[in-house]
Order: structure tokens, then sequence, then C-alpha cells
């Protein structure tokens, strides 16, 4: 038996043994810029995937028109130098770069954006990811090899922000609408993929690692590091100790308890970038379907403005930056985040004072009851259904602070921790009081404002009622007509301030609590690299952004970078980033200190196998010196 | 889960045992029936549980996602399809390639079966370092049960007996990797090979060695505390047969009976309860391999909770069963086989 | 009960008694019992009010341990210690509780599966081999993750996957107990089906029963402990899994903090730990003959 077990470890590790990278034959030691990350790409296919992970490998790989700039995230030049809306708002003409080339070296053309667009318009499987983008297209063409005219059906602000990833047709025209939907768009062995971004996927082992090389014909220059890998890591502590070991020079997305046991370990710079991501208490408003059916059995109270304003001013908010993110985020107000500085907009009239929420509800005719919970003018006690999410810590915390503020204003909240996939079902049935979740604001403000206006409340379908995108059901003609002027109003300006207003319906009705916008935690080997570009510029995320500013920019220490630099570059010589890669060949992502770590460990596990042996050699002895007794 | 509890499992039932009555065949087919029934069992069962489930994945998993009402109900309706038409496609192939991960959007069997060779290697090293160790222990504490040796054997392994093993796991990522107590963090917190490692070459296997040091230790120490205690109690049982105090008393010395005939005889229990212990060892893989981030099977496992990952789990889930009630059969075919009394 | 038959019991106690004061392993298994069942009942007069609301822990977060925190803090503040104290009655509970379950359904399955013949003790029969083939982890996670995580249905999946061994063992125990001459004698003077389970059966297979539960206990807690860490339990309520879990989740592993770790499992290990030497001891006496010395 031990010999079948034996036999089977054997053909594990051979079935191992092509899992390995290949060490790549570069000339020169590659530069290679490792960043660990906590999830795996879902899948390399633009059209498949849906995690963020995935998307920033979509934007490695492959470029869009415009993006949002790094300093302010206003639409900056992508494939396109120029774009121009037509004076009545229904066409718009976008110029490409001139001599744009994809990394196979064939030419980049107006053909290939109409060729993505197109594909999207028309298939099924492909509108997916991006059809909300080109909802109100009704035509693109190609005038010539670098304009683009795409028409629309109404003025819309959305052409400015078009996140469609623009693929190789000569590529992808062998990939019909049947196949795309199993299509894995991952590498052969010594491949790497077609693309137009910075970096191109050479490799991925799923689960383990993405290699990516440098793009020699990427529009914004060749980057500065010749190899860009992202290794997986199962948990932050994992990971914050491959970076501490130099096994990463970046680690992407930890959580504030790990993130803060890297303060101050020299050589490692930590940085809480601002995020696009919030986290809210959200109530049951008044669940009903999009026609204004009622559904769901929501609490009464809970439509009670009063109660809602009684529960904000309840919360403490700073409190639970410092204690659930660790300090690692700002207290929350309205639902577009604050990094978004030309939309943002920061009411303020709710602080924390539970001497006032409980006024309020005292006011309000809810009075205290024997037992500390307050009894409504209905007759019926204030006790909640509070949902909190068990597949996330954040939230769980969250919960059990909140609990506990509300108990000190007499009301009870009963913490349901449940799956994501319940919660999502709980919500679109209307059948809750309160829950806590969150959302990641995009560049573009429409799809989070569509989330409370009254068509996006839950749906039939048959007798199955579904969630739609509303989980508070509010409804309000009026913040609906602001919804629709947003939306057709391309001037940037004007319609920041249509946004404002509809932020500040949101909070004064307390359809949400924010609780608090959450920090991107980043941190990176300030000794090797350099170069960073934050996102918006000096507060925000410095990978994971919306484009791939920072990639392009980072370089080793000592070596030039273009805008940074400078204090870190003067004190590494060229010798200290060599011994930073050294192993290079078979570890080129390690440094010195992982493999001391593996020497020693190795002669402290000769040792143990050499004493085991010693003692069952004189058990062995012994053992026959005990049966002679 | 625990082997002291059910070590009963192994013998054969008083009842039901095929006594002598001849064709091993018979023995042999019916049991290979019963574990196609218990299988069947396990089909049936995995797939009503999880329609007892409530949720929406199609709506989760697009949430945020900036996506077209139409489509949505498109991809529903793919799905909502009558209980037993769903059933039907199920039973028809539970192994269907077809079927994606709502978590990774990749088809399960596929990340399946890059997962199973991490955890073969880890569970294999384990079991076998394991049932070395624990048997050794085992027959020199039952050998001379009340000795200071099987005081001090009997005393640590039911310690680890009593231990979760993720703890332990835990306990010794932080003193020897992290580095506590004054000791130097000496290995990797987890994985299974550093990035950029060529496996196929012998730098790359010590590599991969050097990672499965604590999680294979972790799972050793767990593992050989059950093995030692079921080496030691049916050595002890075996020392009361009466052909012992016979061979004594034709003059065999002490240490030939335990080597000719003490230990084979109570071997056998104890192989057979390795072998059955691999529903157990599946509990240890999920917990270790979740501590120290091993990308096997068991990681997987953890990882298709969160949300849940449906299709994922259940696959998982049917993997566990199908590899346990193998190896019951197996355990079962070789205890008839083997073992005189049963065979007579 | 007649009172001839209550005399008879209590003298038996008493003679199992003296053996088991005599039983080393087994007293100090017992010892660390009463100390731990002590502070679970305990625990809501040894824990100050507002120790435990995280909005008022006062603590500095993973403090390490000093003296006005024995055992240091949790990652909200709160003293260890106490959160330990109020996880034992957590942990005892869901262990206790989960247990019972167990031993009820495999009590009656077992019984039920000796008594009677038939096709119906086929499918019980079939059902328990069934319990103890499939895997036991995954099945709880299977069964957790289909009801959702809280500390009921914590002890109703421990319950419906812990109690195939009881049932089988309590069964065979049965088949031989229905062999003895007066059950015979019984069943000819007409006594019905559950009469005779009840009142001759159970009695019979009690004390195995009794030794089996300890057995049972100490490898539910350590269900309890794996599955609370795995998230499965209600993550509010402090269980030792629950603050292992609580350890993992929120990085004490990797800022070295052992006293978040260390005390929880050590708990753990020492209930499990004494139940396993009361029951093994219970074995030895009450069974002297299958007792693993």
């Amino acid at each position: 038996m031990i010999r079948r077990l034996i036999v089977g470890i054997t053909a594990g590790a051979i079935a191992l043994a092509p899992a390995a990278v290949a060490p790549s034959a570069q000339a020169a030691d590659p530069v290679v810029f490792t960043v660990g990350m906590l999830s795996d790409v879902d899948s390399l296919n633009p059209f498949t995937g849906i995690l963020a992970e995935s998307y920033e490998m979509y934007q490695l790989q492959y470029s869009t028109l415009m993006q949002p700039s790094n300093a302010d995230f206003t639409p900056a030049p992508g494939l396109a130098e120029s774009w121009e809306e037509s004076a009545d708002g229904k066409t718009w003409t976008y110029t490409l770069r001139p001599d744009l080339v994809w990394s196979d070296g064939t030419p980049l053309t107006a053909n290939d954006v109409v060729y993505t667009f197109n594909r999207i318009l028309d298939g099924r499987y492909e509108k997916t990811n991006y059809g909300n983008y080109l909802r109100n297209v009704t035509g693109v063409s190609a005038t010539d090899d670098r304009t683009v005219v795409v028409t629309v059906k109404a003025p819309s602000p959305i052409m400015e922000r078009l996140a469609v990833y623009i693929l190789p047709e000569h590529v992808w025209s062998a990939i019909d609408g049947k196949a795309v939907k199993s299509f894995a768009n991952e590498p052969g062995e010594g491949e790497t993929l077609v693309g137009s971004g910075p970096f191109l996927v050479t490799e991925r082992q799923a689960g383990q690692f993405i290699r990516l090389v440098a793009n020699d014909t990427y529009y914004g220059g060749r980057p500065k590091v010749d190899e860009l890998i992202f290794r997986i890591y199962n948990n932050p502590d994992a990971l914050a100790q491959a970076l501490k070991k130099g096994e990463v020079d970046f680690a992407e997305g930890l959580t504030a308890d790990v993130f803060s046991t890297l303060e101050g370990v020299e050589g490692i710079t930590t940085y809480a970038g601002a995020y696009s991501g919030f986290n809210e208490l959200a109530f049951n408003m008044g669940a009903a379907l999009s026609d204004g059916t009622p559904i769901g059995d929501g609490n009464p109270h809970i439509q009670d403005l009063a109660v809602r304003q009684a529960i904000s001013h309840a919360i403490d908010r700073q409190q639970l930056v410092d204690a659930v993110l660790d300090g690692y985020g700002t207290p929350g107000s309205t639902i577009i985040p604050p990094l978004y500085t030309t939309l943002h907009v920061d009411p303020a009239t709710q602080p924390y004072d539970p001497a006032l929420a409980n006024q309020i509800l005292d006011e309000a005719g809810y009075a205290m009851g024997p037992d500390g919970i307050r009894i409504g003018p209905d007759g019926v006690p204030m006790s909640y259904r509070y949902f909190v999410r068990s597949d996330s810590d954040t939230s769980v915390k969250s919960g059990e602070y909140i609990k506990s503020y509300l108990a000190e204003i007499g009301i009870e909240a009963n913490i349901k921790p449940v799956t994501d996939d319940a919660l999502y079902e709980i919500i679109g049935r209307g059948e809750f009081d309160m829950f806590e979740w969150g959302w990641v604001v995009e560049p573009d403000p429409d799809y989070q404002l569509s989330t409370f206006t009254c068509a996006k409340r839950s749906y039939k379908d048959g007798d199955t009622i579904y969630a739609d995108l509303s989980d508070s059901f509010f409804c309000d003609p009026e913040y609906d007509a602001l919804y629709a002027a947003q939306s057709e109003e391309t001037d940037q300006a004007a319609r920041a301030e249509i946004v404002k207003q509809m932020q500040q319906i949101i909070y004064d009705n307390v359809a949400y609590v924010i609780t608090f916008y959450y920090d991107n935690l980043e941190a990176y080997r300030s000794d090797r690299f350099t170069g960073f570009l934050g996102q918006p510029e000096g507060s925000g995320s410095l990978l994971f952004q919306y484009g791939t500013y920072s990639y392009a920019n980072v370089a080793p220490v000592g070596a030039d970078s273009a805008d940074t630099g400078g204090s870190d570059g003067a004190s590494a010589s060229p010798g200290a980033t060599d011994q930073g890669s050294a192993g290079g060949e078979t570890e080129p992502a390690s440094s010195g200190g992982s493999s001391t770590g593996l020497v020693i460990s190795l002669v402290v596990a000769a040792l143990v196998i050499v004493v085991l042996v010693l003692v069952l050699v004189r058990s062995r002895r012994s053992a026959s010196v005990d049966s002679r007794e | 889960m625990s082997l002291l509890q059910d070590a009963a499992v192994g013998e054969p039932d008083p009842i039901r045992a095929p006594r002598v009555s001849g064709s091993v065949l018979r023995t042999v087919g019916g049991k290979v029936l019963r574990a196609f029934i218990t299988l069947a069992f396990v089909v049936v069962f995995n797939f009503f549980l999880f329609r007892l489930l409530p949720g929406d994945p199609i709506g989760l998993y697009t949430r945020g996602r900036n996506q077209d009402a139409e489509q949505l109900a498109e991809l529903r309706r793919a799905l909502d399809k009558p209980i037993l038409e769903q059933f039907l496609t199920y039973v028809r192939n539970p192994f269907d390639p077809g079927i994606d991960s709502t978590r990774f959007s990749r088809p399960v069997w596929e990340m399946i079966g890059e997962r199973v060779w991490p955890t073969l290697l880890l569970l294999g090293t384990a079991i076998v370092l394991a049932s070395i160790i624990g048997i050794w222990i085992g027959i020199r504490a039952g050998w001379k049960p009340g000795s200071r040796f099987d005081k001090t054997s009997t005393g640590t392994t039911l310690t680890l007996y009593s231990m979760p093993e993720f703890w332990l796991g835990m306990m010794l990522l932080i003193v020897f990797s992290v580095g506590a107590f004054g000791i130097p963090g000496l290995f990797p917190v987890g994985g299974i090979v550093t990035p950029g490692v060529d496996t196929s070459t012998p730098l790359g296997w010590l590599n991969v060695l050097w990672h499965m040091v604590l999680p294979c230790t972790t799972l050793t120490l767990i593992y050989l505390a059950d093995y030692s205690l079921v080496m030691r109690a049916s050595l002890i049982d075996e020392r009361k047969q009466e052909y012992l105090a016979l061979a004594r008393a034709k003059g065999l010395r002490d240490v030939m009976v335990r080597q000719k005939h003490a230990v084979p005889n109570a071997l056998l229990p104890t192989i057979t309860l390795i072998f059955l212990s691999l529903g157990f060892v599946v509990t240890g893989a999920i917990t270790v391999e979740t501590v120290f981030s091993w990308p096997g099977l068991g990681l997987l496992t953890y990882e298709a909770l969160r949300g849940p990952d449906i299709p994922l789990l259940q696959a998982t889930f049917l993997l566990f069963s199908i590899a346990v009630i193998v190896a019951n059969l197996l355990a079962e075919l070789l205890y008839a086989i083997i073992d005189p009394r049963v065979r007579s | 009960m007649s009172r001839v038959a209550t005399q008879r019991r209590k003298a038996a106690f008493g003679r199992f008694w003296t053996t088991y004061r005599h039983d080393r392993a087994g007293m100090a298994g017992l010892i660390i019992l009463v100390f731990f069942v002590l502070v679970a009942i305990l625990a809501p007069i040894l824990i100050p009010d507002d120790a435990l609301d995280v909005t008022k822990a006062d603590g500095e977060r993973f403090d390490g341990p000093s003296l006005a925190y024995p055992l240091g803090t949790d990652d909200s503040g709160r003293s260890l210690i106490l959160l330990l104290a109020y996880g034992t009655r957590i942990s005892l509970t869901v262990g206790i509780a989960a247990t019972l379950v167990a031993m009820i359904i495999g009590t009656a399955v077992g019984i039920m599966a000796g008594h009677f013949r038939g096709p119906g003790s086929h499918v019980l029969v079939g059902a328990t081999d069934w319990f103890l083939v499939i895997p036991f982890l995954p099945l709880a996670i299977v069964l957790a993750t289909v009801l959702g995580p809280s500390t009921l249905n914590l002890i109703i999946v421990i319950g419906i996957t812990s109690w195939a061994g009881t049932a089988r063992l309590i069964r065979a125990q049965t088949l031989s107990i229905e062999e003895r001459p007066y059950i015979e004698r019984s069943k000819a003077l007409g006594a019905g089906n559950w009469h005779q389970m009840t009142r001759h059966v159970l009695p019979n297979v009690l004390p195995l029963v009794l030794a089996n539960t300890t057995l049972t206990v100490a490898i539910v807690i350590l269900s309890e402990t794996t599955l609370s860490f795995l998230g499965l339990g209600d993550p509010l309520a402090p269980s030792w899994g629950a603050l292992l879990d609580r350890a993992f989740s929120s990085g004490a592993v990797s800022r070295g903090a052992w006293w978040f770790v260390l005390p929880p499992g050590i708990c753990v290990v020492l209930v499990v730990l004494a139940f396993t030497l009361v029951g093994r001891a219970l074995e030895r006496i009450l069974d002297p003959r299958g007792a693993t010395a």
C-alpha cells in the first residue's frame, strides 16, 4: 500500500513539472517587477472576465480610445489623440494617434475600432461586459485609417469615457460569436498575446501567476521594466510576508491589519490610496417593483425619515474608520466618493450626535420602552432585521459596531449574517429592514446614480421577483428627472452640478448611511522600484487604476525614471539593484533573504533527518537490549 | 471523522460479515455494488441539497457590472429550467466539463484538475510519514504498555489528537515562518513554489520541498496521533491472543514474537484504518491548505465558500466523497482478502 | 421504576464512582472539565457588562499580554481573556447541544435498526453506513452553506453529521441484548415494540451511550472549532473556533500576535483531551472487554 502511495507522489511531481516557468533566456538579466495580489484573474478573455484583476490585465494588454486621466479622472487621450462632438450631440468623431501598431507589427487602424464596436453591438455574448457603453450608439464607421465616426441616438456624455478594449481584428476575427464564449485568450508556450497596451501577456499558470512582457510598440513608449509578473496569494498575510522577503515588489489590496504590520519596515513604503469604493448601511425605503407594486415585508418604521435621520446621527463614522478600517479610509457622506473631486459633494449636515438622535426619535413619537427598546407610534418595538455579509469581515465587523450604536438610541438590530448570494435575493424581494454592503463607483457616475431611480427597483419575470440595481427602493420623481438630465448632458461641468444635486437628495433622504470610503492599501519595495503615479495624483491608488499610468512609468531604483525618482535614486547604486534580483535566472523575483532562508532550512531539515536516523538506530539497539532482559 | 470512534468500521460487521461461504467474488461484487449505491446517493443528495439554497447567482455576479438588463434576463432563463430537466442533465454527467465556477468563470473540473496534484503531493507525503512514524510509535508503546515510552508517547499523541490541525499550522507559521520567540522566519509563509522557479529542476524540487515543510509537518503530526493510537491498541489486543503465549512458551524470544507474529497481525487493522481515515485526512487538507495557502483542493473548497460558489462546492464535495468511498472499498477488499479470519 | 431498581442503580453508581476515582487519567479529565464548566457558567458574572462591546473597548488593538489584559487584546481592543471565557460558554454549549442531537438520533436509529427486522431496518442501516462513509467536513460544509451561518444551524449540522458512529455501536449492542432470554420472555408475554425498546433495550445500552457521549463531545468540539474557523458559524458569537477565524482573517499570524492564536487553541486541546480521557476511562470501567487500555 505504501508503495502505491509513493507511486502517486512521483506522478504528482511529474505532473507539477510543466507548471514551471521556463526561465526566459534573455541576454541581460531582465528587470522584473512582481506584483502580489489576492485573487486570480477569472479569464483573460475581455468578453468573459468580471473581476477587477482581469480588467487590470485587459487594460495592460489592450488600450482604449480614451482613459480617465491620472490627475483627476477627466477624459484623457488613449488610442485616440482627440475627439469631437457634433453640434447636435448626435455624432462623435475620434482621431487616432498616428502610426499605431499592434505588438506583432500589424498597423492598428480605425478598422480595428469599428470591428470591436460592431462586435459588441452585434454580438450577444460580447454585449455582456461592454454593451452599456454603447447602448446609445446607432452606427460606427471608419472614414480613414485614423478616423472613427460614431452616431448616437441622443447626446451621451459616456462617449468620452468608452472603457472598451480595442481588439486586433486580424486575431479576433478568427473567433466567432460561439467560440468566444469558451475562448480563454491565453498564449501558447513561448508566445505572447497580440495587444496594444504597455505589457503583453506571455504566460499564465491559473491560481499561481501571470507573466507579461513589455510591449516595444506601446504608443506611450516602451515601459521601463522588461517583465511584469502578477503572483496570486491566497491570504494577505502570505502576501505581506512575500513582500518582506522580497518575493514580490508590490503588494496590492492588503487588509488593514496586515498593512499596518508593514509600516516602518526597511525598504518598504506603505501607501493607503484613496479608492472609489464605499460601504453603506442601506434601508428598505418601501420595497416595490419598478411599476410601484409593493413587495416584501420591510418594517414601516424605516420608511419614516426621522428614524433614518436618527440612525445617521447615531453612527460614529470616524470610529468605524478607525476600528474597522484601522484608520485607512475616510468617514462617508454621499454616493460619489471624494476621490472624484469634480463630482463629489459633502453636505456634512448629519454629524455623530447620539443625543440629537434620541431627541429626534422622542419628537417623532418613538417612546423609550421598559427594556431599553423604543416603541413606535404603531405600538411595535423598534427591532429590525439587519443583514450583514458573512463573506466579508469588514461587513461583519461594521455590523457589530452599528448594532451597538443603535442600541444606544433604543433601536434593536438583529444581526443576521448571510452569504452574498442569499442577501442579494433577500434584497431583491424586499425582505429586510437594513443591510450592510458596498459599491465601487466608476469614473462615470451614471451607473451609480441609476441605482436610486424608480425604474431600477425589482422586477417580475413570470412569478419570480428579481433584484435590479436598486437595493434601497428609493423612488423620487425629482431625482429621476435629474438622472435623465445628467445622462444627456455632455458638458462636464454642467453635468457635475446635476450630479451634486442628486447626491444631496440621496443624502437628505438618508436612503443610505454611507459609513466610510475605504482606502486601497498597497505597499511596495521602495528600495527597488520607483516612479509610481497615483490616480488621482498624490492621493489615489498606485495600481489597479482606471488606466495603466504606474506600470508605464515604474522603474528600478537607480535607473532613470521620468517623473518621480530623485530622492531614492541617489542613494542606490546599480550594484544594489543587482543584489536585489540575486539568483537571477531561477529566482528572478526573490531576494537574497529568501534563498538564505532556503539554505538554512535545508540544513535544519538535514540535521533533523540525521537525528531521526540516530534515534531509530539507537532505539533498535535498545529494543534488542530490552528483549534480553 | 475520528479514527478512535469509528474503529469499529474496519471490523467486519458481526451480523452481515460474509463469514465463510466460499465465493470471494460474490463478496467483492457485493461490496462494489454497495459502493456504487453510496455514490449514487451522493450524486442525488448533491443535486437536491443545493437546489434548496436561496440566491440569484446571475444577478449577484453581475452586481456592479455595467450590464444590460435584457442580457441578464437571458442568462437567467438559461439557468431557469424545470427541476427534473436540471436533475437529468446533472445525473447524466455530474462531471460535465461545461459547468463553470460562478466565482472564477472557469470550468470547475479544469480548476480541480490543476489543484489535485498539490493536494496529492502534500497528503501523500504526510500520510506516508505519519504511517511510518505512527506505526513505529504504536509498536513501541503497545508492546510494553505502561512503560515510560508508552506513557510519554500516549500523552503526546492524545494531545496531538485533541488539536485542531489548522491551529497547529497557525502556530508553526507564527514561530517558524513569521518568526517569534527569538526564532527567525525560516520557511515561506505559503504557496507551493516561489514564482519563476522552474519545478522541473532539482533546485525547483527543493523549493517545493521547502514550501512543503510546515504544512506537511502539521498534517504528519496530526495524522500520526491517530495512527499510533490505533496501532498501539491493536498490538495490545494482539498480545492477549493465545497463540502468542504459546509462541513464547515455545521459547521464542520476545523480540522475535513481536516482529514475526504480533506486529504483522496488528498491522492489518492499522493499515485498513489508514485507508479508512481518508475522510478524516480530507478535513485536514481543507483547513491546513487554507492556512498555508497551499494551492490544492482544500484551499479551493475554502475559496468556494465565499459567495458561495455552488458549482465548485458541488464538484469538490463529489470528488472528496468519491475518493473516500473508493478508499473505503479498497480497505474492505483488502481486509477481506488478507484477513484469514474473514476469508477463513 | 420500582424502588428496588432505584436502589440497585444507586449501588451500581457507588461502585462505579469508587472505580472511577482511582482512574488517574479519568480524574484529570474530570477536573479540567469541571473547571471549564464553571468558567462557562460564571462567564456572565465574570465579564463586566460592556467589556465585549466593540464600541466601548478601551484597549489598544492587538496589544500583547499586560496586567490590565492578561492575554492581550483582539483586533477591536477587547480583552482576550474575557472573550475566551465567553467563548468557553459558546463552545461548550454548541459541543453539548450538538452531541445531544447526535446521541438522540444515533441511539434512536441504532435501537430501531437493531430491534426491527425487514426493509425499514435495512434503510436505517443503509443510512448509517452512508453517513459513516461520506467525509465529515465536506458534508458539514455543504450543509452549513445551505442552512446559513448561525449557532443553531451549526448545532444542527454537527448533530446530523455525527450520529452514525453511535448508531452503529448501539445497533450491535441492541442485537446482542435482544438475544438475551428475558427479552424473549417479554416478547412472548406480548410486550409491544415500544415497551421492549424503552424498558429493556434502552436501559441496557445507556452505559455505552454515556461513554460514547463523552468521546463524541470531544470530536464535536473539534468539529465546531473547524467549522467556525472556516466561517460557517455565527461570526458574532466568539466561540474558540470563531476567535481563531478572527485571528487568522485579521492578520494576527503576520503580526506574530501569538497571544491571539495560542490560548483559544490550548482551550480546545484541554477540553477535547479532557473529554477523551473521561470517555476512555468510562469505557475501561463500563466495558472492560472492548477497552483500548
